[in-house]
């Protein structure tokens, strides 16, 4: 399958003004599992639907290798039914009133093959996706998981080379999400198939795509690898929504106080950056280390002085809230802490953990991470206890 | 946005690139031409004879160019003077409108009592046998109104008019006017035939209303009486002002009833008074009156749509947590049962056993076994001059229930598909003003009664206009009106089937590679089979009990069931008369049941239409 590419497409519905999807760019390559992660409200459904050939374009191209298949531009529109691509709904969409049978072989009998080999593919397609002992009950008969498997078989039938998913596993419950979540990553290499995976939930797009297209307000927020996305997040909103607990936020601006941007502040300045072109910095929950006494805290490191507010047990690891001078951090812990509630601690993490934002949200410095400076190694480690005492 | 003007600059090959992307779309989705083909259709079938019939009551008529001393055809003020404001306006409007309001009100409040009861009883009790009330309450509102009207007259029939004896007459107890003919016996038929639908209106609000709402208003210290209220009646309030409105509107349209009633002491109604003006072809009064019922029909209707969208403003309270818990009526519980019963009785079973009796003895009220005889059904040469031979045996029987099931049948498959496309065009147009236009323009005749509807049809069908010559006295002016007067019930069915499919299962054929045309016929029809065949056969049972819009536009020749014993009556072969009414009620009530039975659908769904 060629690449699938999208150039400046934009989507608005109905005439108005507000773009559903705006000047969105973005390829796919062949044998890709590319997933559009984003809110709801986004804009990655309508995306997939225009992919599919489902929704028409207000403006852009979209193209299938060399071949154009929508563009008011250029005047072209392949319809659905000619893409050959496969698309499993949210809601499945199976056709209640065809057997599980009859709805997996719906696409090959309107391509008129055989009924010899559709028999053969159907009856192949079901065994694999463990469906072929319900081969003659219909959709209502089945429960969600197996619904689910029988709107996978009824696009892997026709064996198209891109196959489209629209939030499939959201209907299910935990574990079979688990078990499917599985069984896409299965079906993805060894069918070879191009895979456009829609989802809000973040840790389905960590676990399963090869890429990820973060999408807010209809716009393209940045793609990357999983660990891309994770580490180097582009800006605050890709920073925010990936991660759970998600990333910890402090505001700096002058009018809010707090001993943790001043640090920053300081450091900023140190470092020859424009600090007022700062809005925000961000620091992973998992980044952030305690300790008792400030002897404790590693060279290198910059940290201070927190009361422990809370600590929420989540089976296996802790969650623990922190107030650092009025600022509320969130920290993981593997081990059950040994800290009481109320008491005083020590935080530290390392300053190549900290992510600073401009006003705007984006990630600054540009190269994503805030350089380990000098003051760290260079002066002491009092520079961060007298910041902050 | 660079790239699009860049386009526009380009010129013509660029605007015939953009008209070739959106002919190929709509090539490939033909959703567009239909609904705007459907827009046309229901334009003419719906718009236009209700604009004619309106235009009629300015213009100068047909014959009454002398009296308005103006051209046929001129502007004219003359009907609208006449009807409303001559001194036989008070004959031709104010009376009958009096007449409409005091019987409307009078079945409204009987309804509302017995019926709300009767709701409570059978939703939130413990009364005997209270599912099988929930039915059996039902059935007036399966068999034609008029049915009653038969019964009544049957037993209550006096010198008045000619022909056979009342029973309670021959019985040798003579029934005064007031109670044989007129507003009472009317007003109570009418409140017969409109409890149930209180009972299902009602009904369906008190099994929807959650007692966990009654519950806090106990547990924070209220009493039964301040439940009821403070918590019950304002909720409850909405459903029972609706069924109050709607029963009215109902009124406002209903002819048989008054016709069987009312006529033999020239008490009119507004539906009598258009029939008789369309009768004696004062084309411009009828349209004025026509014009009158329509109004208020659209005001009361309005209302209640204001009433309903304030009541939806409480649907929030139901949810997941609802529990409907019956009430104990304790020493009251055999009472209630049997004041059931009696409801069940007076409303069903006593009209029916009357005109069953009544086709089967020679005198009425006489109960001898020798009185009895099968000959109004099957004998032959009976002493009637028109009617030779048993009921069953006339050709004209057979005659008019052809008719019946041909123009009913006709205008029901007619609508029902028409309903599953103006569902498909509401849910799928891609044109906005198409679907709320065509959503619009399908529910309108519910707002105009029946019979004002037959009167527009009329206006605009009795002459030939443009290439579609004069329709009246065929049976095509009856399916197109009565496909049209089934519509808003064809095209809510249709809309909300289709939204409840929504686009899903469409999309996924598309993607395996389905083109419209295949999409509709293995997809969607399948789907939607059982809302089709439901869209078709209830239309089709409350057709064959119609009467407002057949005596009307029908002629002998196209005859159907309910005219046929209308005919009859008017020759006074009561016999004959009530055996088809018998027949009429048999097939709406049996019909209903199965059509119940076969699509898994409700009666109070099918209120509507």
């Amino acid at each position: 399958m060629p690449d699938i590419s999208l150039v400046e497409v934009n989507k608005s519905f109905g005439g108005s003004a507000i773009k559903a999807v705006s000047d969105l760019s973005l390829t796919i390559g062949d044998g890709e599992f590319m997933c559009l992660l984003g809110p709801s409200g986004c804009g990655k459904t309508t995306t997939l639907r225009m992919i599919a050939g489902l929704e028409n374009l207000t403006s852009g191209a979209i193209s299938v290798g060399d071949m154009t298949v929508d563009s008011i531009e250029e005047g072209l529109f392949v319809p659905p039914e000619k893409r050959g691509m496969g698309l499993v709904f949210q809601s499945y969409a199976l056709w209640p009133h065809l057997t599980v049978e009859r709805n997996t072989d719906f696409g090959l009998r309107l391509r008129g093959i055989p009924k010899q080999e559709r028999e053969e593919r159907v009856l192949h397609v079901m065994q694999k996706m463990g469906i072929e002992q319900y081969r003659d009950r219909y959709p209502s008969q089945l429960s969600g998981g197996q619904q689910q498997r029988v709107a996978l078989a009824r696009m892997l039938a026709i064996n198209p080379e891109v196959l489209l998913l629209d939030e499939p596993l959201s209907n299910l419950d935990a574990r079979l999400r688990l078990e499917m979540r599985a069984e896409l990553k299965r079906i993805h290499s060894e069918f070879g198939t191009t895979v456009i995976f829609v989802t809000h939930d973040q840790w389905e797009a960590m676990t399963l795509a090869t890429s990820i297209a973060v999408m807010h307000e209809g716009a393209l927020q940045q793609v990357g690898s999983p660990d891309d996305i994770y580490a180097r997040p582009a800006n605050r909103f890709v920073a925010e929504f990936v991660g759970s607990p998600p990333i910890n936020i402090v505001e700096f601006g002058s009018h809010i106080q707090s001993q943790l941007s001043d640090l920053v502040r300081d450091l900023l300045a140190k470092s020859g950056q424009p600090r007022d072109q700062a809005g925000s910095i961000g620091l992973r929950p998992e980044k952030i280390q305690l300790c008792l006494s400030p002897g404790q805290v590693p060279d290198g490191q910059f940290g201070g002085s927190a009361i422990l507010v809370s600590v929420l047990p989540t089976g296996g690891s802790w969650i623990l809230e922190l107030d650092i001078g009025g600022t509320t951090l969130f920290t993981t812990a593997n081990q059950p802490p040994e800290f009481n509630v109320g008491s005083e601690i020590w935080f530290y993490s390392d300053w190549s953990e900290l992510h600073v934002f401009d006003a705007d949200g984006n990630h600054f410095p540009s190269d994503n991470h805030v350089a380990a400076p000098a003051i760290g190694n260079g002066s002491d480690t009092q520079k961060p206890q007298r910041a902050l005492s | 946005m660079a790239d699009r003007q860049g386009a526009s600059i380009a010129g013509t090959g660029s605007s015939w690139l953009r008209w070739r992307y959106k002919l190929t779309i709509n090539w490939q989705n033909p959703t567009s031409l239909i609904g705007v083909l459907m827009t046309l259709l229901f334009l003419y079938l719906i718009a236009v004879p209700i604009i004619s019939l309106l235009h009629d009551s300015v213009e100068v008529q047909f014959g009454d160019a002398r009296r308005t001393g103006a051209e046929i055809g001129a502007w004219t003020s003359y009907y609208f003077d006449r009807v409303l404001l001559s001194p036989i306006s008070r004959k031709i409007f104010w009376e009958p409108l009096v007449n409409t309001l005091s019987v409307a009100s009078g079945a409204i409040s009987i309804s509302l009592t017995i019926g709300g009861l009767m709701a409570w009883l059978v939703s939130r009790s413990d009364m005997f046998g209270r599912r099988w009330f929930a039915t059996a309450l039902i059935v007036p509102y399966m068999l034609p109104s008029w049915t009653f009207a038969l019964a009544w007259r049957t037993l209550f029939k006096n010198r008045e008019i000619g022909g056979q004896p009342g029973w309670f007459e021959s019985m040798g107890f003579s029934p005064p006017d007031w109670l044989a003919y007129g507003q009472l016996p009317i007003t109570i038929i009418l409140a017969l035939h409109y409890t149930p639908f209180v009972i299902l209106l009602f009904g369906n609000a008190l099994k929807r209303f959650d007692s966990q709402l009654e519950d806090s208003a106990r547990i924070l210290g209220a009493g039964p009486g301040v439940v009821a209220r403070q918590i019950i009646l304002p909720l409850m309030l909405p459903s029972l002002v609706s069924a109050a409105v709607l029963i009215f509107a109902k009124c406002l349209g209903e002819f048989g009833v008054s016709y069987v009633l009312g006529l033999p002491v020239n008490y009119d109604v507004l539906a009598i008074s258009l029939y008789r003006s369309i009768a004696s072809r004062q084309a411009g009064a009828a349209a004025v009156l026509a014009g009158a019922i329509m109004l208020i029909g659209i005001l009361s209707l309005l209302i209640d749509a204001r009433l309903m969208r304030e009541a939806r403003k409480f649907v929030t309270v139901g949810g997941k947590g609802s529990m409907n818990r019956a009430s104990r009526l304790g020493v009251l519980r055999l009472p209630a049962t049997a004041f059931a019963a009696i409801i069940f009785i007076t409303g069903v079973g006593l009209p029916i056993i009357v005109l069953l009796l009544s086709t089967i003895m020679r005198i009425p009220g006489d109960f001898s076994l020798s009185n009895f005889t099968l000959d109004y059904w099957i004998g032959r040469n009976l002493e009637f001059v028109g009617l030779r031979s048993g009921i069953l045996l006339t050709p004209e029987l057979w005659h008019a229930v052809w008719n019946t099931i041909f123009i009913v049948g006709i205008a029901s498959i007619f609508s029902g598909v028409m309903g599953l496309l103006v569902g498909y065009v509401v849910a799928r147009s891609p044109i906005r003003a198409v679907a709320m236009f065509l959503r619009q323009v399908t529910f309108f005749p519910y707002l105009v009664p029946g019979i004002a509807f037959a009167a527009a049809y009329l206006s605009l069908f009795s002459v030939p206009r443009g290439p579609i010559p004069a329709l009246y006295g065929t049976s095509i002016i009856l399916i197109l009106a009565l496909a049209a007067d089934h519509m808003p019930f064809a095209s809510r069915a249709g809309i909300s089937a289709m939204m409840q499919l929504g686009k899903n299962p469409e999309d996924a054929a598309q993607i395996a590679g389905a083109g419209w045309l295949r999409r509709m016929t293995s997809v969607v029809i399948p789907i939607q089979k059982g809302a089709f065949v439901a869209g078709i056969l209830l239309p089709f049972i409350s057709g064959i009990r119609g009467l407002s819009l057949f005596v009307i536009l029908a002629v002998p020749a196209t005859d159907v069931m309910t005219t046929y014993s209308l005919r009859l009556l008017d020759y006074d072969y009561t016999q004959a008369a009530n055996a088809v009414v018998v027949i009429i009620s048999a097939i709406a009530y049996f019909g209903t049941l199965a059509a119940q039975k076969l699509t898994r659908t409700n009666l109070a769904e099918g209120l509507g239409g």
